[in-house]
């Protein structure tokens, strides 16, 4: 509320724009509650191990059996593939336009980078399927299986190639754009006197590079925070792709499941099941959790890149 | 010691042209995909891929007629609800910054960016498809308009914030209320931003699948613009086609995605053009 100094048609103007922030506070408030509320019935029937288990036996005359570890662990570890490699790309790619391309062409790839960082996920998603997945098979999982296959990450015959790993490596190409223009922002924001320290004590480009890289450290670690959320709530693309089959393995070339995958496919179907859309709100509760807490931690590490001086 | 160094240089501006260029391959292979893959498609079908309803699987012909009069109608009703509750909030979150609601609704909007928009699709449908019955373009524009709401509501903040202090404080020397100086001078110097910000959330909106696939209902097959009925969108075809074993329905989604492309990047240079005229 404005103080009391404020004018009376100020304040009148501060209440008329009220109702529309309330709208947004609603919404989102709402949209916890509701999610919650609907968990809670699977909550109370499961308890823990809800997320613990392995199972999903759906039954249409009594509640089935349910346990959500299967989709957890593959939401987990395909995001973790997707931010391992994303972050090589997009350090690459901001050192690339703010200190390689010629300045010409720095406004486009910066511009193409926006466009990729909003471009339909879905595009993604049926690229993945025709394109990405039979290419990761024939020349990445096949090679691995048979030379290094007894490691237990690569011990498993990749079958369609729908797997963690495809999964993983189209998340990785997703959230590159996003993790990039962060990384960017925060390059082109060290001020002049830090560029010119770093360059007194180099002897070689790359050094100084690797410096302005040092000082940038909390906004890398954002921007990688910031892609593996966005990494662990992506649906329709990476439901493409995954496999869709409840499995935890160590392998990354068998077929998997994430939280939002498996909420895509049964939720459409699950009220012939009962507590099966409890158990995938429940799923949603997970997802809400990653997100806000990944959110918040993300948030606060790129508050920390301050310049002083 | 110098060559090693030179050589090391060398070394490591080679590793990050090569990578840096690998990131940027993948958008550009799906975008020279969706060309070559699509445009046969259109170009064969001609102007019914465009004013035809899809085909029934196995048959050679194409359309996409409901999914694209959809994508166009959720649009323009998302941005009918989504940008005036985002305009006002970003008003009062630059005109108002120490209120504890504005602080509140910064945060607010910055959360929601990053939440999975599939919970959108869920919250949606438990409160307002199950209470209306079934699904609805009405309950699908709602569940776009959350999606936008926080990259418009940033985009048009960050937009009205960077109208100098000056220009406010000329007009409230006049007497002017502050209503009058946020509409009649502020909005007015940053309206190519706002119409940017306005912009970049309806490109973000109409390639959105996950809140539509609870909510929008798959009337593919007849055509229906009443906003209380069912409706289809391109991104939705392009998911449940994606996964059909027929190849005539991936066609249609090689298509579909070629059309989808192009009203994506049609929109967002749209954006881009109004964006290079800010110059205060």
């Amino acid at each position: 509320m404005p103080p009391r100094s404020v004018p009376r048609e100020d304040r009148l103007f501060y209440f008329s724009l009220v109702p529309f922030a309330y709208i947004i506070i609603a919404a989102l408030l709402l949209l916890a509650l509701s999610i919650t509320w609907k968990a809670l019935p699977a909550l109370e029937a499961y308890g823990i191990d809800l997320f613990l288990r392995n199972v999903w036996a759906p039954r249409e005359d009594s509640p089935g059996d349910y346990g959500l570890l299967a989709a957890i662990y593959g939401t987990l570890v395909s995001a973790f593939i997707a931010v391992v490699l994303a972050l090589p790309l997009s350090v690459s790619l901001a050192i690339a336009v703010e200190e390689l391309a010629p300045k010409p062409l720095r406004g486009a790839i910066a511009f193409l980078n926006d466009v990729a960082a909003g471009f339909p996920t879905i595009a993604f998603g049926l690229w993945g399927v025709e394109y990405l997945v039979p290419f990761l098979r024939d020349y990445v999982m096949r090679p691995l299986y048979s030379s290094i296959g007894f490691l237990p990450t690569f011990s498993c015959e990749p079958l369609s190639g729908a797997s963690l790993l495809a999964a993983g490596t189209l998340l990785a190409f997703m959230v590159t754009p996003f993790m990039t223009a962060l990384i960017r922002e925060a390059y082109a924001s060290v001020p002049f006197h830090l560029r010119e320290a770093a360059a007194s004590v180099s002897s070689a480009w790359y050094q100084e590079v690797l410096l302005v890289l040092g000082m940038i450290k909390p906004a890398i670690v954002a921007a990688l925070l910031l892609g593996y959320g966005r990494a662990a709530g992506e649906t329709v693309a990476v439901s493409l792709v995954v496999g869709n089959s409840f499995n935890v393995s160590l392998c990354l070339f068998a077929p998997s499941y994430t939280v939002s995958a498996l909420i895509a496919n049964q939720f459409g179907n699950a009220t012939y099941y009962p507590l099966m859309p409890e158990v995938l709100f429940a799923g949603g509760v997970f997802l809400f959790v990653i997100g806000l807490v990944i959110n918040w931690m993300g948030v606060r590490m790129i508050e920390r890149v301050r310049w002083v001086g | 010691m110098a060559e090693v160094r030179a050589l090391l240089d060398i070394l490591f501006k080679g590793c990050v042209l090569l990578i840096a260029f690998l990131a940027l391959v993948p958008v550009l292979h799906l975008t020279l995909a969706a060309i070559v893959n699509g445009g046969p498609v259109i170009a064969s079908a001609g102007l019914k891929f465009f004013t035809e309803v899809p085909p029934p699987p196995g048959n050679r012909t194409y359309g996409i007629l409901t999914s694209l009069i959809g994508t166009i109608e959720l649009a323009l009703l998302s941005t009918l609800v989504g940008v005036p509750i985002s305009f006002m909030a970003a008003v009062l979150v630059v005109e108002f910054p120490h209120s504890r609601l504005g602080r509140i609704v910064r945060l607010l909007s910055r959360t929601l960016l990053e939440l999975p928009t599939i919970l959108i699709g869920m919250f949606v449908f438990t409160i307002i498809v199950v209470p209306l019955g079934s699904p609805s373009i009405l309950a699908a524009s709602i569940a776009l308009a959350l999606v936008m709401l926080p990259y418009v509501t940033t985009y048009i903040e960050a937009a009205l914030s960077s109208v100098p202090r000056t220009y406010r404080e000329a007009g409230l020397a006049l007497g002017m209320t502050k209503a009058r100086v946020a509409f009649t001078i502020v909005v007015p110097i940053a309206v190519r931003g706002v119409v940017t910000g306005i912009l970049v959330g309806l490109a973000k909106a109409m390639g959105e699948t996950a809140p539509l696939l609870f909510t929008l209902g798959r009337a593919r097959t007849s055509l229906n613009v009443d906003p209380l009925g069912p409706g289809d969108a391109i991104p939705l075809l392009i998911y449940d086609y994606a996964q059909a074993p027929y190849e005539n329905l991936r066609e249609v989604a090689w298509g579909a995605t070629l059309v989808l492309i192009t009203l994506f990047l049609l929109v967002y240079v749209l954006a881009r053009l109004t964006i290079r005229g800010v110059r205060v």
